[in-house]
């Protein structure tokens, strides 16, 4: 066997292996570990309702963000 | 029982006659009424079919004013401004139970105008939540909170906790890389030794070199990057410890296995590298795991103290904040209230529960003229008082300024591995340095000397080293967790092993803490139901003793008119045209009846239409299995002093039951803990016991707290160890398992510099080949491993 086919399959195998470790540490600093019985009981309260309320949550959140930052705008341009 | 229908708020059942019918539903009480509509209106129903058959506490009723909430003291202390300009607050939402509670907050919270992002955390009930402070207040998302049902206080995040909680994180990060590494150097390392004994083309060793060398180069910068902080400061205040020689270690390694790999000649190191840095960290990383918040504690001490109190001004009521209250003012203290400010009582008198200054649960009748004390409870009292001291030097606050300097100054007993690791790395260096020199001089062979003391730092491999300690202590505290000892932090075992001194709070931690009978006297036989219907409407401990005494199964509560509590004498009724009475000898001569024998236990006499009928006798009594453990925990050379806020009286006479020779007695929770220090400064190690808000003084300052499991939430939370089953043999058992734990730690740290020390003056002489390095480094941390495991066996009784 010639030395780069071992080469190249070293470095495959350590390039998918440091993605998932990447992609550990992504959920680590996400904070998706805080809370182990959160991940558990979410599945409990999965439907459309629930869905669709977290749609509307985050249209909310949205438009609150742009009113905020219209807010500070007005703050930062007023004419005194 | 058939007769028994469910609430449809909180689904405990009830007999039908008692329940409000509305519609179709049944409520227990207007709490449940009012919080059902109000879900129903909002949209929120599903909550009860998430619920399924978990049951819920009835809301209460009685909150303070929610409108403090917005003070702009409040905002500075809790509430932060995110980037986005909108304000964050951390709360403890009290009076969740399950996985629907957390949705059904979460829910009706993110519903509400302007509030932006709810997230609670299942397993200790802990909130963040975000919102827009222009659009809603703070005041209305409790308000909200508590018309569902539930109630929340906050909490400082942005202290000990967030900031544990991210190295937390950052170890993990750094472990996961590091065991990643590890793992697939592992593999190679295979085909590594496979080649070094059936031969290899050079061509192939030379690519699994640089694998390698790819896989070493994050754990040596990234996970090790602690290490080589370490080393940084290390040397910028010119001191040598573990992280110098590990960081050192790894280091020179790598260079040299560069070296090897760029110029193909002998063998490379890196495994080396990522085995050293990944063991190190993992027992670092076991002993950063639990680290308590001093912050939490704080929290929940405020907690214990109103925020507003009613003054007096002009003759007119009005609720003012405790903060802007000055001596002088004058307060009103209704029953059941907590007293907030110190003073002495203009009118009125009644029983206050002084349990939270003395540790005694008997209630003390307070008249005018006499003093009261922030912190105490009003039982029964309805008093008017003058302020004598403003909140800021009101006795609590001034117990909760001296906890939180105590627990920031809480000393730290070095631990036995420090500070031998500082040693011993220092005595490494100084070798590998002479090696170099020795061999330089023997050899002039620049690179060959250079090799061997650098295979000298390599082989005095810290992993074993580092191993010993956390390995042992894990060990420790499992076997303490099954046997219902709860320690905080392992680094208290090793400290706890070496303690002088053991202090006992009295009531509470050797006694039950409730009065018991212990000798009954009839004069005239009488049916027990007449004492019982009597007792039945006191809560006072003794009457409790008693009545618990007397209970058995046939006892049929008698209809008694007239019910009367007297104040500090006992209770009196009318039952069949005759009066009914119970209580002290105060009471008996009131109302005619001659007592004259006085015991110096608390007495119970008890009186039908003016005739004594029996007289009991009440003792708090020690715990049974207190006389024993005290016993085998002095053989063990640990001397016992027992502090108490009692008088001197009971004081001896519990310490003569339990066998405890010296006692201090009358001593307030300042006193306690004065008496701790003095121990410090004569270079004691003392351990104290307590279990109530009285003891957390002393407990905050001693070396190792101990708190009994059905203490006060906060003796626990200021404890270093929590008996858990709340016994006195626990007490023994904590102290065994230390002592044990210790001996353990020292014959690991025993076992590593035995290794050492054969394998270090083989490199020296540079004898050291890569096997042997690798096989022994292994080797040596099994045994570390191995031997811990001992302690396992040991306690299988």
């Amino acid at each position: 066997m010639s030395s780069w086919v071992i080469g190249m399959m070293l470095g495959v195998s350590i390039f998918l292996g440091s993605i998932a470790v990447v992609a550990l540490i992504w959920a680590i600093k996400k904070g998706q570990f805080d809370d182990s019985e959160h991940f558990l009981n979410a599945v409990k309260f999965d439907g459309t309702d629930d869905l669709n309320d977290a749609y509307e949550k985050e249209q909310k959140v949205k438009e609150l963000k742009e009113k905020k930052k219209e807010d500070l705008r007005k703050k930062v341009y007023k004419p005194e | 029982m058939s007769d028994k229908i469910p609430c449809s708020h909180c689904h405990l059942e009830f007999s039908e006659d008692v329940m409000i019918r509305d519609g179709e539903h049944y409520f227990c009480c207007n709490g449940c009424q009012g919080v059902f509509h109000l879900l129903s209106n909002e949209g929120l129903d599903g909550f009860y079919d998430k619920l399924g058959n978990n049951k819920l506490a009835p809301p209460s009723k009685q909150y303070e004013d929610s409108s403090n909430f917005d003070s702009p003291a409040f905002y500075e202390r809790f509430v932060t401004l995110n980037k986005d300009g909108f304000s964050e607050v951390s709360l403890v939402i009290e009076g969740i139970h399950c996985a629907a509670c957390v949705w059904l907050n979460e829910k009706a919270l993110t519903n509400m105008e302007g509030v932006i992002a709810t997230n609670i955390n299942y397993t200790n009930n802990k909130a963040k939540i975000v919102w827009d402070d222009d659009t809603v207040k703070l005041s209305k998302i409790i308000d909200m909170i508590r018309a569902i049902g539930y109630d929340a206080y906050p909490y400082d995040a942005s202290l000990q906790e967030q900031k544990a909680d991210k190295e937390r994180k950052e170890y993990y990060t750094r472990i996961a890389v590091a065991v990643f590494a590890t793992m697939n150097m592992m593999t190679i390392m295979v085909a590594q030794y496979a080649g070094y004994f059936s031969g290899i083309s050079e061509n192939i060793k030379h690519i699994l070199n640089i694998g390698e060398w790819v896989l070493a180069t994050p754990v040596l910068f990234y996970s090790g990057w602690p290490f080589i902080r370490g080393m940084y400061y290390g040397m910028k205040t010119k001191t040598v410890n573990m992280d110098t020689l590990v960081a050192t270690g790894a280091i020179l390694t790598y260079i040299y296995s560069i070296y090897i790999t760029i110029t193909r000649s002998g063998e490379a190191y890196f495994d080396s590298v990522t085995m050293i840095i990944t063991f190190v960290l993992v027992g670092k990383f076991l002993e950063v795991l639990s680290k308590k918040s001093i912050a939490d504690t704080l929290d929940i001490m405020n907690h214990h103290l109103p925020n507003d109190v009613k003054v007096v001004v002009d003759k007119k009521i009005i609720t003012k904040n405790v903060n802007d209250v000055n001596a002088g003012e004058v307060v009103i203290i209704n029953s059941g209230e907590r007293v907030a400010l110190d003073g002495e009582i203009i009118h009125g008198c009644g029983n206050f529960d002084e349990s939270s200054i003395t540790g005694e649960s008997e209630p003390i009748f307070k008249n005018v003229g006499e003093n009261i004390i922030s912190g105490t409870v009003s039982i029964d009292a309805d008093v008017k008082y003058r302020v004598s001291k403003d909140f800021a030097h009101s006795t609590m606050s001034n117990i909760v300024a001296l906890l939180e300097n105590a627990m920031n100054n809480k000393p730290k007993i070095q631990q036995l591995a420090n500070k031998l690791s500082e040693y011993f790395s220092e005595v490494i260096l100084a070798l590998s340095f002479i090696t170099f020199i020795g061999w330089y001089i023997y050899s002039s062979n620049f690179e060959q000397s250079f090799m061997i003391s650098i295979a000298v730092i390599v082989i005095a491999c810290p992993c074993a080293l580092a191993l010993a300690t956390p390995v042992a202590t894990l060990v420790g505290l499992s076997i303490a967790s099954k046997r219902g000892i709860l320690f905080k932090e392992a680094a208290q075992l090793e400290t706890m092993a070496n303690a002088d001194i053991l202090l006992l709070d009295k009531t509470g931690t050797i006694t039950k803490g409730r009065p018991e009978v212990v000798k009954e006297e009839i004069f005239l036989s009488f049916h027990k139901s007449l004492l019982y219907a009597l007792l039945l409407n006191s809560k006072h401990p003794v009457a409790k003793g008693v009545e618990q005494y007397i209970f058995e199964d046939d006892l049929d509560p008698l209809e008694l008119e007239n019910f009367q509590n007297i104040p500090s004498q006992g209770l009196s009724a009318m039952y069949d045209g005759k009066m009914l009475a119970g209580g002290n000898a105060k009471l008996m001569r009131t109302i005619g009846v001659d007592v004259s024998s006085s015991s110096e236990n608390s007495e119970f006499y008890f009186a039908y239409g003016g005739e004594l009928l029996a007289k009991y006798e009440l003792f708090d009594m020690p715990r049974e299995d207190a006389k024993e453990a005290i016993e085998k925990i002095k053989k063990m050379g640990i001397e016992i002093i027992m502090l108490t806020g009692d008088h001197e009286k009971s004081a001896k006479k519990v310490a003569q039951m339990v066998g405890i020779e010296k006692y201090e007695y009358g001593l307030t929770p300042q006193d306690k803990a004065a008496f701790i220090e003095k121990l410090h400064e004569n270079g004691k190690v003392s351990v104290m016991a307590g279990d109530g808000i009285n003891d957390i003084l002393a407990l905050a300052n001693s070396d190792i707290a101990i708190a009994m499991g059905n203490g006060s939430d906060i003796a626990i939370e200021v404890s270093d160890v929590v008996l858990l089953n709340d016994t006195f043999s626990s007490l023994h058992d904590s102290f065994k398992i230390s002592k044990k734990t210790f001996t353990m730690i020292k014959e690991n740290l025993a076992l590593s510099f035995i290794y050492n020390g054969i394998t270090i003056p083989l490199a020296m002489a540079g004898y050291i080949i890569p096997l042997i390095a690798a096989i022994s480094m292994s080797i040596s941390s099994l045994i570390v491993v191995g031997n811990s495991m001992r302690i396992k066996f040991g306690y299988k009784d």
